[in-house]
């Protein structure tokens, strides 16, 4: 490129010359210049300088910590995962001499409990949103598009906040007046609460494993049937109550129960309760990411060439189906990456549950700084849980990514 | 290419300017933390101490400087001329930030109190508010000088959180505050839900007591006590447990009156509460103690705000050393690196322990109890100022 533009200018200027000459003259201008004007050996030496600047700075923070920590006595390690944790988790069944390193554990998992729950919500509710802000009707277009507008314009600890502070303390009910759904459920401020199973968890789920893949089977094989036949398979008809069957009487066979909630003075008892807080951060949660979630997977439809719409209108596809079919697979394979940066941000963002007494991993982190653990090295564990966790998402997403992407 | 070289600068001019803030700061504080080192563990520290108490302390300003260097925080508390003084801004009693911007309390008076000796002035404090969850890296990295927060000596905050505790000024213990008639002591309390504040030693204390009488209860622990008192209000806890006078300030000022609430009779936990500093300079650490101590003695006397005038002409030889009164010419230095007279500006400006307890915590409907003096009984005793 360079050359070229030298070669064209030097030529005008040099009509004089035989091009032999000045074909000379050009060679001796772009073959070896100093290396002071190499491009490449300067991006190189100053790329070099950066990088041990960074390296430097790096270092000097280390040092700070490391000399400070060390003239006040604090020490710079990790024992303190075995020293006994000194405080209980709500929900959870850490006791106060359990050592620090469960305390983690079980914010980390209550850290992925909200993240999975609200990934898969906000996914769902996200997809709707976009769906509804293209929609024909007035009334769904307008009112997803007030919902993207206000609760995408306020910083989440705000919502957050106000779903605690109005759904839980307020909306709930108190234990004297809860709602109650006979043996199905009971809701008041100590949490919702459902018909939960008892006895052993593990082979509870190896027998719905068991019973889903019979009654898969099952399905198939009337589906196959009626193809054969040509007779309606009515497959739900079949494979549903053979389903149920199974996982009943396996149960029994099994020694698994049911337990129902019931009120014991102001203490929920059995069944399986959600806590409020969980409640409150998961709602705050899937209702800020789904608005962003909604705006991309709607520029994603409108990225879909109209014609895909149109031609499938031509092969008389009702508008579910085109959306369902034919635009939706195309516009979410664009939507991917956007997603995965909203993913990203939702697994960060639950760290907010800390204002609410949620006990994901921040909230236990300085839950344990504040039970004489050293501040340096338990955030530097919470903070590697989370990259070591964003990093599993990310690497997910693109593995998606690659998967949906049109070969080329 | 142009995009790229341009980011590039970008990125280089940030790098440099964080390495020259960084570089220069840390410089200082290697410079510094060198000098301790070698001033630790020789005696070379304590002669400082005296030197500077003996001379320089009243007027001169160079030489204050200079002392600086040598690591001191008294010496660069003097030289800055303030004292910065963790506290919090809503604990009714104890530290309350007013509308008009002073802080009012028992331990805001207690950061006065330190002011006063140090500087001679009780109104030369910077009140730093603090989270609980902060407090004591606030004071490991120079923040504050001292922290006086109603924060509990425990062996692990001594050992591990760097921090040095002085003399108790409050001798606390843990309750818990009910809605009236709901519950009649801690042992009908299985399977409620307490609310505590996060990050203090309430929360692990909560844990341990009902694990000690075998019954299961959630803890939610909130970063302001707004919230936890939403939370109380709303039914979401049944109990909420802190230090037995916050509760009592708390009730005090509850919103549906204090009768809507009760506080249990028990206390179960050991809460002595007083100023901390950071572990290292022990020149410091006395300097901040003879301050809490001061007050304690002048009670003793029976000297007050009103009264410490009348006691300089005083005939009793060791209310004159406390007081700083020149005999024969020259006033007791015990080489604390203190002004002479320090007893003096604390009982002057702000008084003497009685008079601050009353001020501020007596309204509260606190009584002295094991806060009394240990001549009526009580635990607060200063070594003898000679």
């Amino acid at each position: 490129m360079v050359a070229a533009h030298h070669r064209k200018w030097i030529g005008d200027r040099m009509t004089q010359t035989t091009t032999d000459q000045a074909d000379q003259r050009i060679a001796k201008m772009t073959d070896k210049p100093p290396f002071w004007r190499d491009v490449r050996k300067l991006s190189w030496g100053f790329q070099i300088a950066v990088l041990s600047i960074v390296l430097f700075v790096l270092y000097i923070l280390y040092n700070n910590v490391r000399v400070n920590s060390q003239n006040l006595g604090i020490p710079i390690n990790f024992d303190f995962l075995g020293q006994p944790s000194g405080f209980t988790i709500p929900a959870n069944p850490l006791r106060e001499t359990q050592a620090v390193k469960h305390a983690f554990v079980q914010g980390y998992l209550n850290t992925l409990r909200v993240a999975v729950v609200g990934l898969l919500l906000s996914t769902i509710l996200g997809i709707a949103v976009g769906i509804g802000r293209l929609s024909g009707n007035w009334l769904i277009r307008n009112l997803t598009r007030i919902y993207v507008e206000i609760i995408r314009n306020i910083p989440l600890l705000g919502i957050v906040m106000f779903s605690y502070l109005a759904l839980v303390l307020s909306v709930l009910p108190k234990t004297e007046d809860s709602w109650s759904l006979g043996a199905l459920f009971l809701g008041n401020n100590r949490g919702m609460t459902v018909p939960w199973i008892t006895g052993s968890m593990p082979l509870f789920l190896g027998l719905v494993l068991v019973a889903g893949i019979i009654a898969w089977a099952v399905r198939t094989w009337r589906q196959k049937t009626s193809e054969r036949t040509g007779e309606p398979g009515r497959e739900m008809l079949w494979s549903v109550p053979i389903f149920l069957l199974i996982v009943f009487w396996g149960a029994v066979i099994l020694g698994n129960g049911l337990t129902t909630p019931s009120l014991e003075g102001r203490k929920v008892e059995g069944g399986m309760t959600m806590q409020p807080e969980y409640f409150a951060l998961l709602v705050a949660l899937v209702l800020y990411t789904a608005s962003h979630i909604g705006e991309i997977v709607r520029g994603s439809i409108q990225a879909v060439p109209k014609g895909q719409n149109e031609a499938a209108s031509a092969l008389a596809l009702s508008s579910w189906q085109r959306m369902r079919h034919i635009v939706l697979p195309q516009a979410l394979r664009v939507a991917v990456p956007s997603l995965g940066n909203q993913y990203l941000n939702l697994v960060k963002n639950s760290s907010l549950g800390f204002v609410i007494s949620y006990f994901e991993l921040v909230k236990v982190t300085s839950t344990t700084i504040g039970n004489r653990s050293p501040a340096v090295p338990a955030y530097m564990l919470m903070m590697c849980l989370y990259l070591a966790t964003s990093l599993v998402v990310s690497a997910l997403v693109n593995y998606a990514n690659r998967r949906m992407q049109v070969a080329s | 290419m142009r995009k790229t070289s341009a980011l590039w600068a970008l990125l280089m001019a940030l790098v440099l300017a964080s390495a020259a803030c960084t570089s220069a700061t840390s410089d200082g504080e290697a410079a510094d933390s060198s000098g301790t080192t070698a001033d630790a563990g020789t005696d070379d520290g304590g002669d400082d101490a005296t030197d500077d108490g003996g001379d320089d302390a009243t007027d001169d300003g160079g030489e204050t400087v200079e002392l600086t260097q040598g690591g001191g925080l008294l010496a660069s508390v003097q030289a800055a001329g303030e004292l910065k003084c963790g506290t919090r801004d809503a604990l009714a009693g104890f530290a309350v930030l007013q509308g008009d911007g002073t802080h009012v309390g028992f331990d805001s008076d207690f950061c006065r109190v330190i002011a006063a000796a140090v500087l001679g002035d009780a109104e030369a404090v910077d009140h730093v508010d603090l989270e609980t969850a902060d407090r004591f890296t606030a004071l490991q990295s120079g923040v504050v000088d001292v922290l006086v927060r109603n924060t509990t000596w425990t062996a692990s905050r001594d050992g591990s959180e760097g921090a040095t505790f002085l003399q108790t000024n409050f001798y606390d213990g843990q309750g818990m505050l009910v809605n009236a008639g709901s519950y009649a002591n801690l042992g009908d309390m299985d399977g409620s839900v307490i609310c505590v504040a996060a990050g203090t030693t309430t929360e692990g204390n909560v844990a341990s007591e009902f694990e000690r009488l075998g019954m299961g209860v959630e803890v939610l622990s909130f970063e302001d006590n707004d919230l936890i008192q939403e939370a109380f209000t709303n039914d979401r806890c049944d109990g909420w447990s802190a230090d037995s006078s916050a509760l009592s300030g708390i009730r005090a000022n509850f919103p549906d009156g204090p009768d809507a609430v009760t506080i249990l009779p028990e206390v179960f936990s050991k809460e002595p509460l007083g100023p901390a500093v950071a572990d290292g300079d022990t020149q410091w650490a006395q300097a901040v103690e003879w301050a809490i101590f001061a007050t304690i003695q002048a009670e003793e006397f029976g000297i007050t705000q009103s009264n410490v005038d009348s006691f300089l002409t005083s005939d009793n030889p060791n209310i004159q050393k406390f007081l700083g009164v020149e005999i024969d010419g020259a006033s007791l230095d015990p080489g604390l690196g203190l002004p002479t007279d320090f007893a003096y500006q604390v009982i002057k400006q702000v008084g003497n322990y009685a008079e601050i307890f009353e001020r501020h915590l007596a309204p509260l409907g606190l009584s002295r109890g094991v806060n009394a003096l240990w001549s009526d009984g009580g635990l607060l005793y200063a070594p003898p100022y000679r």
